[in-house]
């Protein structure tokens, strides 16, 4: 696997071979990922996946960003953009 | 009997149904031992759907009380009793498929007939009402007037209200009557506690202090709650139940259907999460959830809602509701034990009638006239001459 | 015997270890690691191409010899997947973040290695973006090499932060300042217990040489009291030993209140031989006794699992003793970094201050659910307060909500942090998909004995 970049919010975000999500975006200076869908803050917290801080939306879902490997041309956005309603 | 303030009742049970009567006995005055072997909402209360509802329901006696129970939600919901604790909503039926749909006709006229407010939406008109649903949804019906609570919620919210105390972790051993068999009291792992009167709402825990044998069994249900979705949250405008839990429940009475009991609730709470339900099992002891029976009602519920697949699953956990053989609750007067009540056998109407029926126990305790006829659910017919000690 | 694989949860020195002792008495072994790489909170692999983070010789002795003990054919390392629990009938739940899917498994026994997780304790703007858990920055940089832009500022208690300062100034980042509770230097009787830990102790000379050399400053005694949100960065308000505060403005707070195990929600490790599967702990999950400490433990369960399931003799080792003498360098370190002044007990913290971030529940709602004649029980909190309720299921606010409780009701049974999280799967939220995709069932199940 190679680096890449990926979307967050619409804007491009690069990353190295194996980084998170998370890795990437703090590396990129973004430490408010916006916030999760009960309107608390969502950041980078405790890196292993268990503080439920970091969630972010992939694909539609919701994912840790610390635990989620960075892949190019992924469409990453905050926690509370709204969700699509599939029928 | 006293007056109503030197009357010593005890209530062995802190789930809705005991806690519900304390209360009321509370607001007339009466103070009370409120027994509780574990702690308040332990047991089904804590594991319950939260279904203020008659949606499933036939016309009968359990109807009429069920009618009587959202009454009395609204009522003490008006009073700020429940402080935001009851959710008015509508429950909809779902059809999937020409044999549902045929059954959910029958029972909405068996509803309207019993004067429930029904509202047919039909197939065209659920894209706008309901845009979560799936396409395969094939017509639904909207019972109106219904409503939402959550068990250990109406619990808390009661015993704060009423400024309650419950007394944990006491194991009650038995009922002590005189020899002329007068009521006494109860024996308990601290000491016996006098009383005048006593009500027996511990749930499946009743059957020992009754004395009663292959009345009462457990039959576990399993639920989930999912993490919030907004969004999806709102495109459901009520409880969405599958058609299919008709023929699961197959009818008041009679055993499920299938050894799981497999229905579909999906229930879009005031929080964003859904909580799905769920099954309704004999010969299940232990209040564990599955994998195999929560990956059942997930994939249910993602047909019918297919956004739920986006989510993340937050708890899974069981309950176990005592059922009685007959399916009917027992509530009232144990005979031949004078000044011994009983409240148990809800299955799964706790919710919707803890209240009424705690209310109703309260009112013959203090001598009132009754609002609610329970002949039907009399424990006479099982009891007859078996509480004596 | 039941032929079953084990299955090692963790894929850190002690899951490792375990791992490798299993395979040694010939089990087959499935260690399953949440991360995409192994590691564990110390070992942590960084990304290809960056170069480990240096811990020293005895450190990169202990990984060399992890990495290769589970070089062999009956272990089987599946990364990104994580350990939900078992079901009531009897099932382990495995969530496979590769395939997508939600696995059952009947496992011979289970090895529970899940390490430590960090204490915060709850103070004003804990919640804020730009704070995180001092492990969490260093997870960061272990794993992608470089430190975040800004001006970092390390608060709490423990020799962590001393470590991380040390790595961050090796690294030519040194942090603003450490804020440490404790006051270490006012306890020379204490410290000297450390010298018959000649590991650890030489560590950590290293770094505090490295914090000295660079001026970073090491304000011991002092409390970070709360963090504020400005226009200029995060304004963190810090109290010293006198009671004076002082207000600081960085761009990023890393906070550490010292570890304990990251047990919650998973099953209790198994009273008898006959219960099945068989649960053990290992490591720090089981005590939380340091990195060296979990190498010996997992291979300490490691052995008893095998001897167990092939019904032998458990032997008895030198681990039992090796263990103690952690215990008791661990002990010290308590006493090195006591808290200098008694910390502010949480119930008496501001009405506003955060509990559990993921409900939003605060220190006011708690003391209002608490209030009044009737006393919620552990449980009851969680339910009617929403307290642990949310998605980390009470990982991080548990312990200290349990604690507030216990302050706030004395007349009552204190609460205790499971309590609150329960013991049960899903351990973890869990992808809906995953579970309606699960290959649940290929046998009709049965339940334990």
């Amino acid at each position: 696997m190679t680096g890449g970049t990926f979307s967050w919010n619409g804007r491009d975000v690069a990353f190295r071979a194996g980084e998170s999500i998370g890795a990437a975006l703090a590396g990129a200076g973004v430490d408010a990922l916006g916030h999760d869908p009960a309107g608390r803050a969502t950041r980078w917290f405790c890196g292993i996946g268990a503080c439920q801080n970091c969630l972010v939306r992939v694909g539609g879902r919701l994912v840790e960003a610390c635990l989620t490997p960075a892949e190019d041309g992924l469409v990453v956005v905050s926690a509370d953009v709204a969700e699509e309603i599939d029928r | 009997m006293a007056s109503p303030s030197k009357l010593r009742i005890a209530i062995v049970g802190a789930g809705i149904v005991g806690v519900s009567t304390a209360f009321f006995l509370a607001r007339a005055g009466v103070g009370v031992r409120l027994l509780e072997a574990h702690a308040p909402a332990a047991a089904a209360t804590g594991a319950a759907d939260g279904a203020v509802s008659v949606a499933s329901k036939r016309p009968g006696a359990m109807m009429n009380a069920a009618l009587a129970g959202i009454a009395l939600y609204r009522e003490l919901a008006a009073q700020g009793v429940l402080d935001g604790g009851f959710v008015s909503r509508s429950t909809f039926l779902v059809a999937v498929g020409a044999a549902e749909a045929a059954v959910l006709d029958g029972h909405a006229e068996a509803l309207a007939s019993a004067g429930v407010e029904v509202v047919r939406h039909p197939t065209s008109a659920l894209a706008r009402l309901a845009p979560a649903l799936s396409p395969e949804a094939e017509g639904a019906i909207e019972v109106r007037g219904e409503g939402h609570a959550i068990g250990y919620d109406v619990v808390r919210r009661l015993i704060r209200a009423a400024e309650l105390t419950v007394e944990r972790g006491v194991t009650v051993r038995n009922l002590v009557q005189s020899s002329d068999g007068g009521l006494v009291g109860l024996d308990t792992d601290r000491g016996r506690i006098e009383a005048d009167a006593v009500v027996i709402a511990a749930g499946g825990g009743s059957a020992e202090l009754l004395g009663l044998d292959g009345v009462l069994r457990p039959r576990r249900g399993q639920l989930l709650v999912t993490e919030r979705a907004p969004a999806l949250n709102a495109a459901l405008p009520g409880a969405i139940m599958s058609a299919r839990y008709l023929l699961s429940k197959a009818s008041a009475k009679g055993a499920p259907v299938s050894p799981r009991g497999y229905g579909l609730v999906i229930d879009p709470l005031r929080t964003g999460q859904f909580l799905v339900g769920g099954t309704r099992e004999n010969d299940a002891t232990r209040p564990i959830a599955d994998v195999e029976a929560i990956g059942h009602v997930l994939a249910d519920a993602v047909a019918m809602v297919p956004g739920l697949a986006k989510l993340r699953l937050l708890r899974a956990f069981a309950g176990l509701r005592t059922a009685v053989v007959d399916g009917l609750p027992l509530i009232g007067r144990a005979p031949g034990g004078d000044g011994v009540f009983v409240a148990t056998g809800f299955e799964g109407d706790g919710i919707c009638l803890g209240p009424v029926m705690g209310r109703t126990i309260a009112d013959a305790l203090l001598g009132r006239p009754a609002t609610l006829d329970l002949s039907p659910f009399d424990p006479g017919r099982f009891l007859a001459g078996r509480v004596a000690a | 015997m039941n032929r079953a694989p084990v299955l090692v949860v963790g894929g850190g020195p002690a899951g490792l270890a375990a791992a490798a002792r299993l395979a040694d008495a010939g089990r087959a072994v499935d260690l399953v690691e949440l991360r995409p790489a192994l590691g564990g909170a110390y070992h942590r692999r960084p990304i290809p191409g960056v170069a480990p983070w240096p811990i020293g010789r005895a450190g990169e002795a202990r990984w060399t010899r992890l990495a290769a003990g589970i070089e062999r054919p009956e272990i089987r390392v599946r990364l990104r997947t994580g350990f939900l629990g078992v079901d009531g009938a009897g099932f382990t739940l495995l969530d496979d973040r590769t395939t997508g899917r939600v696995e059952t498994m009947r496992p011979a026994a289970i090895v529970i290695a899940t390490g430590a997780v960090e204490m915060v304790r709850p103070r004003s703007g804990w919640e804020l973006p730009g704070v995180t858990t001092a492990g969490g920055l260093q997870v960061m940089m272990k794993e992608t090499g470089r430190i975040p832009e800004g001006r970092i500022l390390l608060a709490g208690s423990g020799p962590l932060l001393v470590a991380l300062a040390g790595q961050m100034v090796a690294a030519g980042r040194p942090p603003a300042a450490i804020v440490e509770t404790g006051d270490p230097f006012a306890h020379p009787i204490a410290g000297l217990g450390l010298l018959a830990h000649p590991g650890p102790l030489l560590e950590a000379a290293g770094h505090m040489a490295r914090i000295f050399a660079a001026r970073v400053p090491w304000r011991r005694a002092t409390t970070l009291e709360a963090i504020e949100p400005t226009d200029a960065g995060l304004a963190v308000t810090l109290v010293d030993r006198r009671g004076a505060r002082e207000r600081i403005v960085v761009d990023r707070v890393a906070l550490h209140d010292g570890i304990r195990s990251n047990d919650h929600g998973f099953p209790e490790a198994s009273p008898t031989a006959s219960a099945l599967p068989f649960v053990a702990w290992a490591g720090d999950c089981r005590e939380v006794l340091g990195v060296a400490a979990a190498e010996i433990d997992g291979a300490r369960i490691g052995e008893e699992i095998a001897a167990r399931l092939a019904g032998a003799p458990i032997a008895t080792t030198s681990a039992i003793r090796r263990l103690a003498a952690a215990r008791q360098a661990q002990d010290v370190l308590a006493r090195v970094f006591a808290p200098a002044r008694p910390p502010t007990p949480i119930e008496r913290l501001p009405r506003e201050t955060i509990l559990c971030r993921c409900e939003g529940r605060t220190v006011g709602d708690l003391v209002d659910l608490l209030e009044g004649a009737d006393a919620p029980g552990g449980r009851e909190i969680k339910l009617s307060g929403r307290f642990s309720m949310g998605a980390c299921q009470g990982r991080f606010c548990a312990h200290w909500v349990a604690e507030a409780a216990a302050g706030l009701r004395p007349d009552a049974p204190p609460p205790t942090p499971h309590d609150l999280t329960g013991r049960r799967w899903p351990s973890r939220p869990v992808s809906i998909a995953a579970l309606v995709a699960s290959n649940s069932s290929p046998d009709e199940p049965t339940r334990p004995t």
